[in-house]
């Protein structure tokens, strides 16, 4: 147990949240607010729903995560040119990557939501997606 | 005239017909459902790939021979009875027809995969009876049909079926194996090319001409009928002179020939290119259809360049890579589109029916269209494993997928009620169907010319955000993990290390590791770019872990290496080509300097104390048989048909030792060929070992450059020598390093008998070959270094003293000796019993009648011959190579000579 354990335990808890959180609106609030809530106020709740998640998102998820996965990349030494190696290097690229997508995903869902519904939703489902992609990618990453 | 609408089985107040009818909504069930039960088949065959014998060719013929001919018989003689408006053809010799191109299927399948191959000849007669017959049928209904506008598609179907007939025929004599290799190569090329181009390719173009402005539901083009008169002529010429150039080897024929098929081709396909520019595809099947034929095109422009780029016999080969892009891209999507857009149309119950079965089969078209699609061009192009399996994933899902629904509809169908024909009291459906009820196709008469499709057909998929979001999330991941694994599993940790970074390129040819020597300055970080450029399998690994993925002919891989603190040694870990020579070394400039790098290959020196001691005369384990060496007289007949499976085996080469050798047949040596002069041996050779093999047959005279190539695991070729001479012949495996190939158990005898050979009493063949003993690795160094552990007659040292072989006193013998060393020959003798006949590679030394005798019957390395002698009186005669130390060592035996 060092200082590196609890980075790693905060960046891992903070994509939990993230994924998790995405599962629990998709899978528990989504349904239950279609079957119970009219229509104005079911768009009220997930809207609001919608707000506070993506506060989460730019409050604490991204400083957080980005935080955390930059010093525990720099700890490792991963390099820029490391990246591209076979192996760890590519399977962090890879999910590095992935995440932008998911990012890049999750900001266009937020822009939107109210003015285009069904890319909205589409891009929702891209960024469950995705994530739970990262979180495979991560697992992949050998645990040094 | 009203458009004719496809409303069968309904409205019995309208139509007095409907009995008929319904008997053929039942027809249409039964009859593709065997296409959906072969369309299953190929599936499943594709999926077990790896269980199956000749595994490529049986998804191939699965499918083109069992669902794709099921369907043309099928649709062809239902579109010419449609659009000519004629009379349905008698339904018993449809299904007759049908079931003669079945069973000949089934016969052709299993006789070229089990054997033997009369069968499959046979049904090869079979199924291209079966279409002739068709054929006739079709030309009948021309002949009795009014002049119409649609009698030219006809004129497709029968040209498609004159196809067939000449590739079926042309394939059951590839099945019969008569003739040498590069005529069997040039005669499949042919055979390939009027299957698909002609058989598949001509019915498809016929059938767009009408069925593609009725699935878009537009007008037939005014284009039609001369357009697809000219390019009629244009593809038959085409086709005609493409199979009279592969045959007789003359490339730039059939590249002409293939060139004007591809003009016939756009000809054919610019009245439905016509129709597009008034409506574009918008249903399941117009896109489905669309696809299907834009695959064709590509594969068509491939194919040119490959035929016009390689020698013809090349062609069969090169074509390969283009099967996924024909049969999955074109017949398969085009088969799958037409029956998206027929099936619910055929089998009728109205319009509510007809939208339950159109939706049912349409469902989620739109993302089966897209993973098929993408999934071809991964199974055509060299991508990596990974891909490569996605490739099959995405094109046999959304098959797997449409089988399923189709299923289901026309299940649906049967429990609906109207199935069975037994429910048409009425007709047999023989009659009065000759007026406008049938038109499942959907043209219109052909006064209107408006092609008019189904009620309520083809509506767009509604595809839900949701499920494009899943699709478009579960790509990304796929990207993003193909590409984590892109460049096999690296060095587990990143470094940051000092030192310069520097790419060598390392090339495997010729078992030889190109550089055989890096230097590099202490620190230095080296990446390997690893390039297979020899025929054969290889890989690279490194002593520090590092290692390629076994590359195949051609592919490359990548290796970066740790920052270099001490020597690397480098070696393929194939069996033997380490010992071969297929070394490497990698040395900081320091060390290098001081100390040359040895050339002797890598623990050389420690090889020989591995090897387990033999003991000759300890006895063998309960069970153990040995190879029987008496040989029967040679069979009759002039041709041999012979099947040399290589196999894996673990056999009893020694007393008290039992190694895993590589065999033919799975014995020690492989099976004894025997025949005449003149005879011709056609040998089925299939690969079941781990790694590449090869074969060949000393006794056949042949351009070894096919027959002889060295094929991968699970594939297989045909070998074809006639026997011109005579005499005691080896086969060995053809694959370097053949030393190690043959030191591990892969070889076998072939006696041809000079004319006029008199019989004698008993007759024998001893095959003697080395044994090397240990790990493999310890064995490869052995082998390189000419240092057997021991010797073998047929396979186990010492075996004949274990288990004599018998004779008589008086009787006269003839041992027939192979030697197969990989180093070594023999100096064949037998104890106490002088020879009165020796022949030896072809020519008598000694005859029974000449004053002199012989002692020894002396044979260097892949000789071959046989003495004669008479046993004087009982007793046991041991017979031995006469080099003392082989025949201490295992090569040795007893004859038992027992009272007349």
């Amino acid at each position: 147990m060092t200082w590196w354990t609890v980075v790693r335990f905060l960046h891992v808890l903070s994509a939990a949240l993230w994924v998790g959180g995405q599962l629990t609106v998709s899978l528990v609030v989504l349904p239950l607010a279609r079957r119970m809530l009219d229509t104005d106020r079911r768009a009220d709740v997930l809207r609001a729903v919608g707000r506070r998640f993506g506060l989460f998102t730019g409050a604490v998820f991204l400083p957080v995560q980005l935080a955390t996965g930059v010093a525990i990349a720099v700890h490792k030494g991963v390099t820029w040119a490391s990246l591209a190696e076979p192996g760890y290097g590519r399977t962090l690229a890879a999910k590095l990557l992935l995440f932008c997508v998911v990012m890049v995903a999750a900001a266009l869902h937020g822009w939107a939501t109210g003015r285009r519904p069904g890319i909205a939703r589409a891009l929702a489902v891209i960024s469950l997606v995705g994530s739970v992609g990262i979180v495979l990618l991560a697992t992949a990453l050998p645990a040094t | 005239m009203p458009p004719v609408e496809v409303q069968i089985g309904v409205r019995p107040e309208n139509r007095p017909t409907v009995p008929p009818v319904r008997s053929r909504a039942s027809w249409h069930v039964r009859a593709n459902a065997v296409v959906l039960a072969w369309l299953a088949l190929t599936i499943a065959a594709a999926l077990a790939q790896g269980e199956l014998p000749a595994p490529r060719w049986l998804v191939v013929h699965v499918f083109l021979l069992g669902a794709i001919s099921t369907a043309i018989l099928i649709w062809s003689e239902h579109f010419a009875t449609v659009l000519l408006r004629a009379r349905t053809p008698d339904p018993r010799g449809s299904v007759a027809r049908l079931g003669a191109l079945n069973a000949g299927t089934v016969a052709v399948l299993y006789g070229v995969a089990v054997g033997p191959w009369p069968v499959a000849a046979a049904g090869a007669a079979l199924a291209v009876g079966a279409v002739t017959w068709h054929a006739a049928v079709l030309v009948g209904i021309v002949r009795r049909a009014l002049p119409g506008r649609f009698g030219h598609v006809v004129g497709w179907y029968v040209a498609a079926a004159g196809a067939l007939v000449a590739g079926g025929v042309l394939g059951g004599l590839l099945a019969a194996q008569p003739g040498g290799g590069a005529l069997h190569e040039r005669a499949q090329a042919a055979h390939a090319q009027l299957n698909l181009l002609g058989w598949v390719g001509l019915t498809v173009l016929g059938t767009l001409f009408t069925l593609w402005p009725t699935v878009l539901r537009t007008r037939i083009s005014e284009l039609t009928r001369r357009w697809s008169r000219a390019a009629l002529w244009l593809s038959v010429a085409g086709l005609a002179v493409t199979v009279a150039g592969l045959l007789p080897g003359l490339r730039w024929v059939a590249v002409a020939g293939l060139v004007t098929y591809a003009v016939a081709v756009a000809v054919a396909l610019a009245p439905p290119v016509e129709t597009l520019r008034r409506r574009r595809p918008h249903t399941a099947a117009s896109w489905t259809l669309a696809a299907g034929v834009v695959w064709f095109e590509v594969a068509l422009v491939a194919e040119v360049v490959v035929v016009a780029t390689r020698p013809v016999v090349r062609v069969a080969a090169g074509l390969e890579p283009l099967l996924p892009l024909i049969l999955a891209g074109f017949a398969g999507q085009v088969l799958i589109g037409s029956l998206t857009h027929l099936l619910p149309a055929v089998l009728g119950g109205g319009p509510p029916r007809f939208k339950r079965n159109a939706a049912l089969i349409e469902r989620g078209w739109a993302y089966r269209l897209a993973a098929t699609n993408l999934g071809v061009p991964l199974l055509a192009l060299p991508v990596p494993v990974p891909l490569r399996l996605l490739g099959w994933a995405l094109v046999l899902a959304p098959a797997a997928a449409f089988v399923a629904l189709a299923v289901t509809a026309l299940t649906r169908t049967v429990s609906a009620g109207t199935g069975p024909a037994g429910t048409g009291a009425a007709g047999t459906g023989a009659a009065g169907t000759g007026s406008a009820g049938t038109a499942a196709v959907g043209t219109g008469p052909a006064a209107s010319g408006a092609g008019v499709g189904p009620p309520g057909g083809g509506r767009r998929s509604r595809v839900s955000p949701a499920h494009v979001g899943v699709v478009i999330g579960c790509l990304l991941t796929a990207l993003a993990v193909v590409g984590a694994m892109s460049g096999g599993s690296g060095p587990a940790r990143t470094r940051v290390a000092p030192g310069a970074e520097q790419t060598v390129e390392v090339t495997l040819r010729g078992m030889r590791v190109q550089p055989g020597v890096i230097e590099a300055e202490p620190g230095t970080v080296l990446t390997l770019k690893v390039v297979n450029a020899d025929a054969q399998r290889h890989d690279l690994r490194l002593s520090t872990g590092e290692r390629t993925p076994e590359l195949a002919p051609g592919e490359s891989a990548v290796l970066k290496l740790a920052p270099l603190a001490g020597a690397v040694d480098g070696w393929c870990t194939l069996a033997g080509h380490r010992a071969a020579g297929m070394t490497m070394r990698i040395v900081p400039t320091t060390a290098a300097a001081a100390r040359p790098v040895q050339s002797s290959p890598p623990g050389g020196d420690h090889g020989h104390t591995q090897g387990a001691r033999l003991d000759p005369a300890a006895p063998m384990p309960s069970g153990w048989k040995p190879f029987e060496a008496a040989v029967e007289p040679a069979p009759s007949g002039a041709e041999h048909h012979v099947e040399i499976r290589v196999k894996e085996t673990d056999l009893d080469v020694a007393p008290g030792v039992r190694q895993r050798m590589w065999t033919f047949n799975g014995t020690l040596p492989g099976p004894v060929l025997r025949g005449r002069v003149g005879d011709l041996f056609v040998v089925t050779f299939v690969n079941d070992g781990a790694m590449g093999h090869g074969i060949d047959f000393h006794a056949g005279a042949l351009a070894p450059d096919e027959p002889m190539r060295t094929i991968d695991p699970g594939e297989r070729l045909t070998y074809r020598f006639r026997a011109a001479h005579a005499g005691a012949w080896l086969y060995h495996c053809s694959t370097m390093p053949m030393s190690q190939h043959i030191a591990n158990g892969m070889y076998g005898a072939v006696i041809i008998d000079p004319p006029g050979l008199p019989p004698v009493d008993r007759e024998y063949v001893l095959v003697q070959g080395e044994l090397y003993l240990g790990t493999p690795d310890a064995r490869a160094v052995a082998v390189n270094e000419g240092r057997p552990d021991g010797w073998m007659f047929n396979g186990a040292v010492a075996g004949y003293k274990h288990a004599p072989l018998t004779a008589k006193a008086g009787e006269r013998a003839r041992i027939w000796v192979v030697t197969a060393g990989p180093g070594t020959g023999t100096a064949f003798h037998v104890v106490g019993a002088p020879f009165d006949t020796v022949y030896k590679e072809g020519a008598y030394l000694l005859r029974e009648g000449d004053p002199g005798g012989a002692q020894v019957l002396d044979l260097a390395p892949a000789q071959g011959g046989f003495a004669e002698l008479v046993f004087p009186e009982t007793g046991h005669y041991p017979f031995v190579d006469h080099h003392m130390r082989r025949a201490e060592t295992g090569a040795s035996g007893i004859f038992e000579v027992s009272a007349p």
